[in-house]
């Protein structure tokens, strides 16, 4: 009976984050972030036509997504003669595949406390009871090497995607993002490192739950706060592992038409572009979890909130309430992230190929080499 | 040879500051958020024109649908003699002309078709008729057709949108002095 | 042999040149409406005055024959004054419309004005209004208010056809160009003042506001009116034949061309044969066509009964490649000719045979297939000696009566190839179509009566299926894996030049 709900739970757990989480933003990102956004940076309005049944009210142009959406399956699927049709087809489900995985091991929450939660020494507690994982799909000890591992695989989408379409453009695009996330994968790693030095886990968790310890009393150690250098190295390196602008020459429109997913038409085309958007949120979520605190609000412990280290909460709260405002921490700063990466992608032009990969592999991998080294001979030192 | 109106122009230094491109994305990025909450919330730099519903007003020499001009008896000005459709880049009219029985016309456009579709409103053929007989300053705009055969606008259509032209055949006697 | 200077250069000329002759040779344009090379010089429209030092006045060049040591000015200041003065006066009656009249773009009172005048006119009396759009004869048009009186028509019918329809009436600014009483502008070169009149005054009836002349390409080619073999220009728009004007040859036609001829141009697209057809298949690719019949010809073109007919109005090329074509694939079959019936000659351009290459086919398949004509051909196929009959042409000599007799003899036929540019009212009869070019289409050579071999050129392309004769030829053997001894034109003229040089020899 245990196993069956067991599964249950973790059936809804997937459920909920893939389905009520990670698509709707990364889909409603391709309206809001890519449209609305830039419209309003650029002085228009931006989409605001289409009108649901009934409404007379654009609705911050949500219709028009869901308009895209409707037109997108009614569209031609288009297999170019000549392609590879068995891995033309199969494509956008590799890309598709990593970008939901990922989401697997990210936590929304701490582990729920079936008995009272309280704190010790910046930490939940939970007395009379036990923590029961229910806020992450999987609880995953090795957690940031699992988030490393499936980003890796990541590349095969881009890559057979553009060999299978038998089109010059394609082969370019699929290229270029093979050469690009293989380069940031390096110091994607690297610049993660120190942090693991420091919190000495690699389980996602339990990273945050040691953000919650104050330094000095007052400041939460969150990853930005100890290693600032490496949260800047990561969002670039993850940015560009997502193919993001301005990393965004594998579908450079003005060189290579849409890069790699230039033959892809209907669904495949937006399982593609829905599978870039996802990985987009998830890097939101990534930075906000390993660098911002993840759940944590500051001085929020399980039964209220501290302010110094006390034996009773300053202001006491409901536990409910506490797992609510973790939720909406996590949310506001995984949205957050997604905002700074939408601003980022407005903001810059497109880099050149060679700045990407003397970026990448002169600036980046240097610096965070020496960031591990430094971090590495700090930790030593102090402790 | 001689330097003397040569402005060298200095390289631009770029130090490590300036290098590390940091500043200059958060100068960026201060500029795009700037404007982005500002539109967000007051929405007072935004340009655009809601068309359909808010018309902008058109220049006064704003160049829409052709029409064919009139003389005095309503009979097209047009006399057939296909500058327009030979200057236009587009290849977008076809004249087809025609004896006409008063011999003081002598020749006019039994069919004068333009094809909108080609058209890319350029105002040549304005610039070349000789006889005031075509124009581009009927304010309508060159829309889109349900039908391919709409977008032919034929004489008739053409000369309704037309009027008489305020030019006087072969000019007023006299009026016109010598250099 | 007087040695003048003309605008600072020397020219040694013969005695008696006018000066604007010797100019000419050195370069130099005068321009001039009156004077015309073919025509007598009357010097009445003043536009060619030239300053000639010593002399009192401006001279008219046209007029003025070169002296020794003359020092000649064509662009001073006071030359240009007087042309500007002349145009001006030219232009007083003249109503400028332009937009309207046919001659825009060819005329020269227009690019004389735009070179030398461009002032607005200063005359403010109404213009005396004359004839408009008068016709003067079946196929010319006559306007009065345009004509600038150059007396070039009068002229030309005084002194080339003899005939003196025309004459100045009237006086002063209301002087006109008129036939005389009873008469018209009917004679068989009328069209040719429309040529010489170097304004809009007289136009042709046929190609009255039927296209303006800058948007036509012009081709050289050879009018296949008759066996004259005028040379002309072949003027066409968008792959549309619109008009034949006659192109400079003193050996042949000199200035001129007959109207029969000039409206010749009418039948290149007329009655074409729209595609090829094999038994019942007409939607075919030429390969394909020329497999089908290369394998109908092996089956029932062999031994006797078979006939190959020659026209008089294919291209020496095509008639050459025919002739090889008969020993390669029809077994050395027995040759006719065709084309059309002889009618009427003159003294001067129009001859009676009405085929523009009846030489170059004597010339190419020996002078005794002219024995073979059509009525043979009728005769031969009336008697049931024929069985196969492999035509190059659709056109025939026959009344309507004889008509009606061979169309009989046609449909006995085992088998009728017919290859031809139009359908001559025998497409029905026939078990292949093979669609060919006209003359406009192609690239090739006639001889005319007189022996000479002129060649044409391919003014645009066919819109149909058309291919031309030689090219046929070509790839029905092809059709059959057979080569003929070339396989593109350059050789094929490069052995037709060859054989006519040759000939030529041998009969010197």
């Amino acid at each position: 009976m245990d196993l069956v709900w067991e599964l249950l739970i973790i059936l809804l757990k997937i459920v909920v984050v893939v389905l009520l989480f990670a698509f709707p933003i990364g889909s409603l990102m391709t309206l809001l972030g890519d449209r609305k956004q830039s419209s309003l940076i650029q002085n228009r309005i931006g989409p605001n036509r289409a009108r649901l049944p009934g409404i007379n009210h654009p609705l911050v142009g949500i219709p028009h997504f869901l308009a895209d959406g409707l037109k997108m399956i009614f569209k031609e699927d288009i297999i170019p003669r000549q392609a590879n049709r068995f891995w033309h087809t199969l494509a956008p489900a590799i890309s598709l595949f990593p970008a939901i995985a990922l989401w697997a091991v990210i936590p929304f929450s701490d582990h729920y406390c079936t008995g009272t939660a309280t704190m010790v020494d910046y930490r939940d507690v939970c007395v009379d009871g036990a923590f029961y994982n229910l806020f992450s799909i999987s609880n995953l000890e090795a957690g940031l090497l699992y988030v490393f591992a499936i980003s890796a695989v990541s590349v095969y989408g881009a890559a057979i995607a553009g060999w299978a379409s038998n089109s010059k453009f394609s082969l370019l695009g699929g290229l270029r993002s093979s050469a690009q996330m293989i380069s940031y994968e390096v110091t994607m790693g690297l610049s993660l490192a120190g942090i693991l030095i420091i919190y000495g886990t690699l389980n996602l968790n339990e990273m945050v739950v040691v953000q919650g310890q104050l330094l000095w009393d007052w400041l939460p150690m969150w990853g930005i706060v100890v290693q600032p250098l490496a949260f800047f190295l990561f969002l670039a390196a993850m940015m560009a592992e997502t193919k993001r602008a301005p990393f965004d020459v594998p579908e450079g429109e003005s060189e290579i038409v849409a890069g790699y997913f230039t033959e892809f038409s209907s669904m495949k085309f937006a399982v593609i572009q829905l599978s870039e958007y996802v990985a987009t949120v998830f890097v939101g979520s990534l930075v906000s979890t390993v660098f911002l605190g993840g759940w944590q609000v500051p001085w929020l412990y399980g039964d209220g909130f501290y302010f110094g280290n006390t034996d009773e909460p300053s202001i006491p709260l409901p536990y409910w309430l506490v797992i609510v405002l973790r939720v909406g921490s996590f949310s506001i700063k995984t949205l957050f992230i997604l905002w700074l990466q939408f601003m980022l992608r407005w903001t810059l032009p497109r880099f050149r190929y060679d700045q990407i990969m003397t970026l990448g592999w002169k600036i980046l991998l240097p610096l965070s080499l020496a960031n591990l080294v430094i971090t590495a001979f700090v930790v030593l030192v102090l402790l | 040879m001689s330097t003397h109106n040569v402005t060298v122009v200095e390289r631009p230094r770029r130090n490590l500051w300036v290098q590390s491109y940091l500043p200059e994305v958060a100068k960026g990025l201060a500029i795009t958020s700037r404007q982005f909450f500002k539109n967000l919330l007051t929405g007072s730099d935004i340009q655009t024109v809601q068309y359909p519903e808010v018309k902008r007003d058109y220049p006064l020499r704003y160049r829409g649908l052709h029409r064919l001009t009139y003389r005095d008896d309503g009979q097209v000005r047009c006399v057939a003699c296909m500058c327009c459709s030979t200057i236009c880049p587009a290849n977008c009219i076809h004249i087809t002309a025609a004896e006409h029985e008063d011999t003081s016309i002598e020749k006019y456009p039994a069919e004068f078709v333009i094809d909108e579709l080609r058209c890319i409103v350029c105002g040549l053929c304005v610039e070349a008729c000789p006889c005031d007989a075509i124009r581009m300053d009927s304010g309508i705009h060159a829309h889109p057709f349900y039908e391919r055969d709409k977008a032919f606008l034929n004489k008739d259509y053409l000369l309704d949108l037309g009027g008489p032209s305020t030019a006087v055949q072969g000019g007023v006697l006299g009026s016109r002095s010598a250099r | 042999m007087p040695t003048l200077t003309i605008n600072g250069k020397e020219i040694t000329v013969d005695p008696g040149t006018t000066v604007l002759r010797a100019a000419a040779m050195l370069g130099i344009d005068i321009p001039h409406f009156c004077y015309h090379p073919a025509l007598s010089v009357p010097a009445n429209c003043r536009m060619c005055l030239v300053e000639i030092e010593k002399a009192r006045k401006l001279e008219p060049s046209c007029y003025a024959k070169v002296g020794e040591g003359m020092v000649v000015h064509t662009e001073s200041p006071k030359v240009i004054a007087a042309r500007r003065a002349v145009l001006e006066f030219i232009l007083v009656n003249h109503p400028v419309d332009c937009p309207i009249c046919d001659q825009a773009g060819e005329c020269k009172l227009q690019d004389y004005y735009v070179a030398y005048d461009s002032q607005p006119s200063r005359v403010a009396v109404p213009k005396v209004g004359k004839a408009k759009a008068y016709p003067i004869g079946p196929r010319v048009v006559f306007d009065g208010e345009r004509c600038i009186l150059c007396t070039r028509c009068v002229r030309f019918c005084d002194e080339i056809t003899g005939t003196s329809e025309l004459t100045v009436a009237e006086r002063g600014d209301h002087s006109e160009i008129r036939t005389f009483p009873g008469k018209e502008l009917d004679n068989p070169y009328s069209m040719n003042v429309t040529d010489i009149c170097p304004v809009g005054a007289l136009t042709t009836r046929d190609f009255r506001f039927k296209c303006r002349v800058w948007l036509m390409s012009s081709t050289d080619s050879i009018c296949t009116g008759c066996a004259k073999g005028c040379n002309v220009h072949l003027e066409h728009f968008q792959g549309e034949a619109q008009r034949y004007r006659p192109r400079f040859n003193p050996e042949v036609n000199e200035y001129w061309m007959c109207d029969a001829g000039r409206m010749s141009y009418l039948e290149l697209h007329a009655d074409r044969l729209p595609s090829l057809r094999v038994l019942e298949d007409s939607e075919l690719s030429w390969p394909r066509a020329a497999r089908k019949v290369a394998a109908l010809l092996g089956e029932k073109a062999t031994g006797e009964g078979v006939a190959f007919v020659a026209s008089a109005q294919s291209s020496c090329e095509g008639l050459m490649a025919g002739r090889e074509f008969v020993r390669t694939m029809l077994d050395d079959a027995p040759v006719f000719w065709t084309g059309r019936p002889d009618g009427d000659g003159d003294a001067f351009l129009i001859r009676a045979d009405k085929n523009p290459n009846r030489a170059g086919l004597a010339g190419i398949f020996g002078v005794e297939v002219l024995a073979q004509d059509a009525h043979r051909l009728l005769q031969e196929l009336e008697r049931g000696a024929i069985r196969v009959l492999y035509m190059m042409d659709s056109t025939l000599p026959f009344t309507s009566d004889e008509m009606k007799r061979f169309r009989a003899a046609v449909e006995k036929l085992e088998l009728f190839v017919l290859q031809a540019p139009r359908r001559g009212g025998l497409d029905d009869l026939a078990d292949v179509l093979l669609p060919s070019t006209t003359h406009a289409e192609q690239d090739g050579s006639f001889v005319n009566e007189d022996g000479l071999l002129q060649s044409f050129w391919a003014a645009y392309r066919p819109r149909t299926q058309a291919l031309a004769d030689w090219e046929v030829f070509v790839r029905l053997a092809r059709g059959a894996d057979r080569e003929l001894s070339f396989s593109d034109f350059e050789s094929l003229h490069g052995a037709l030049h060859a054989e006519q040089g040759a000939a030529q020899d041998a009969g010197e």
